[in-house]
């Protein structure tokens, strides 16, 4: 006959076996749920880029010609304005921003007045992004980007020393 | 000559590029007419971002090798998770270096043009490539499901870099559109940006030779850990029957079967 401690002992391993699978099966589930958490966020933050991109990116601004064209329809909306900042225009404001006449393609133009401080490009004769609306016949913006070009041309070519001091 | 050595070589080169790239950079080209000094990141954005396309690339070729069955090996996963995860840093590389060329250039960090919102599609795209590569399932199911995925993200490459013809954007043009015809970038600077794409493909095929190691490695150590794990659990299964014998031996069937039901609950 088989003693009762050994009995017991048996029994006792069967009851450890049951708690080990039930922590096996909440560990498991807490496994699944660490994989799980960072793919709903990173979908999540795919879905968001894809609602906050597809929104702003097809259209991302209106031309001078654009803008004038739709000036009654577009009204006071905030919208972004692309054009070449005219030479000999830019005057500084006193609201710390400055003013100067937009170009568009066409030769037409749109009077700016910006409220923000402009970028260190800023400068005129090239293309700017500005972020604003319209306000009678001016443009009020509060937000200047400068948009350069994809050229890159050496800035003093005869002064371009080489490592050793010696003009190229 | 061996694995370690051919990378070792690449490795070096790589090294004696980008040490050339930033002398080159930084010394000896000039500043850019409009852009002064701030050009000088030209050096490292465009090949970062080329680097990343070409690890990509690798990652499609790979996955798509992988999904044919003729060509069906476990380097191919192997080398599609290694590239990814190179890729991965390179596009948060071109994501970094373009937020700090932009503030000074255009005025902002950020801004939700073409080009910048399709790069951070792409970077979300390749981190939840990798995400799906850390669900728990056999290593053939894992394989299969995450070469799909690459494929289908890589949908987003061309996008990304169509983007500036396809829309209007903020970010400039190519300005490299093909090497040795190109008119918009002018003598040494040219070269140099040249340097910094080589350089910088060095460094991607040696960060992704190393880390296709690193997933050989562990995967041969994974294959260790379950032979021995089968091993134990093999012994204790025969130890186990063997103490059910001596229990029957002892006599256990002859217990009431009442008093097992009782022990049990």
């Amino acid at each position: 006959m088989l003693e009762q401690a050994k009995i017991d002992e048996l029994f006792s391993g069967g009851a450890e076996l049951y708690r080990d699978a039930r922590s096996v099966r909440r560990s498991r589930r807490s496994q699944r749920l660490r994989v799980w958490l960072p793919i709903l966020v990173i979908v999540a933050a795919l879905g968001f880029l894809i609602f906050k991109g597809l929104g702003n990116s097809l259209v991302y601004f209106h031309t001078v010609d654009e803008a004038l064209a739709m000036k009654a329809t577009i009204g006071t909306t905030t919208f972004r304005l692309e054009g070449v900042v005219e030479p000999h225009t830019v005057t500084d404001n006193r609201q710390g921003g400055v003013n100067f006449e937009l170009l568009g393609q066409d030769g037409k133009t749109i009077s700016i007045v910006d409220t923000a401080n402009p970028p260190e490009l800023f400068q005129p004769n090239l293309p700017v992004v500005l972020v604003g609306h319209f306000s009678g016949n001016r443009f009020l913006s509060d937000q200047i980007m400068v948009k350069h070009s994809a050229t890159y041309i050496a800035a003093h070519p005869n002064r371009v020393a080489s490592v050793g001091g010696k003009k190229l | 000559m061996s694995t370690r050595v051919i990378r070792g070589i690449i490795g070096f080169t790589a090294l004696g590029l980008v040490a050339a790239t930033v002398v080159m950079g930084l010394f000896v080209t000039p500043p850019d007419a409009v852009q002064g000094n701030l050009a000088r990141l030209l050096y490292v954005h465009p090949p970062v971002a080329w680097v990343a396309y070409l690890a990509y690339g690798v990652t499609s070729i790979a996955s798509a090798l992988y999904l044919w069955r003729p060509t069906r090996s476990r380097r191919w996963d192997q080398l599609a998770v290694a590239s990814a995860e190179v890729g991965v840093v390179f596009t948060g590389l071109t994501l970094v270096t373009g937020s700090i060329w932009g503030r000074p250039a255009w005025g902002v960090w950020w801004t939700w043009d073409a080009r910048l919102t399709t790069t951070a599609i792409l970077f979300v795209l390749y981190l939840g490539y990798l995400a799906l590569r850390r669900i728990p399932t056999s290593r053939e199911t894992r394989a299969r499901r995450s070469a799909i995925a690459a494929l289908i993200a890589f949908i987003d490459v061309p996008i990304v870099h169509e983007s500036v013809v396809w829309w209007r954007t903020l970010h400039q043009g190519a300005t490299v559109a093909s090497l040795g015809t190109n008119s918009k970038i002018h003598g040494i600077m040219a070269w140099t940006l040249l340097l910094g794409f080589v350089a910088f493909t060095f460094v991607y095929f040696w960060m992704t030779m190393l880390r296709f190691q690193v997933e050989r490695l562990a995967e041969q150590v994974e294959d260790e850990e379950f032979k021995n794990w089968e091993l134990e659990r093999a012994a204790e299964s025969e130890i186990s029957s063997g103490a059910i014998a001596t229990l029957l031996g002892d006599g256990i069937g002859d217990r009431d079967d009442t008093l097992i039901e009782h022990k049990v609950r």
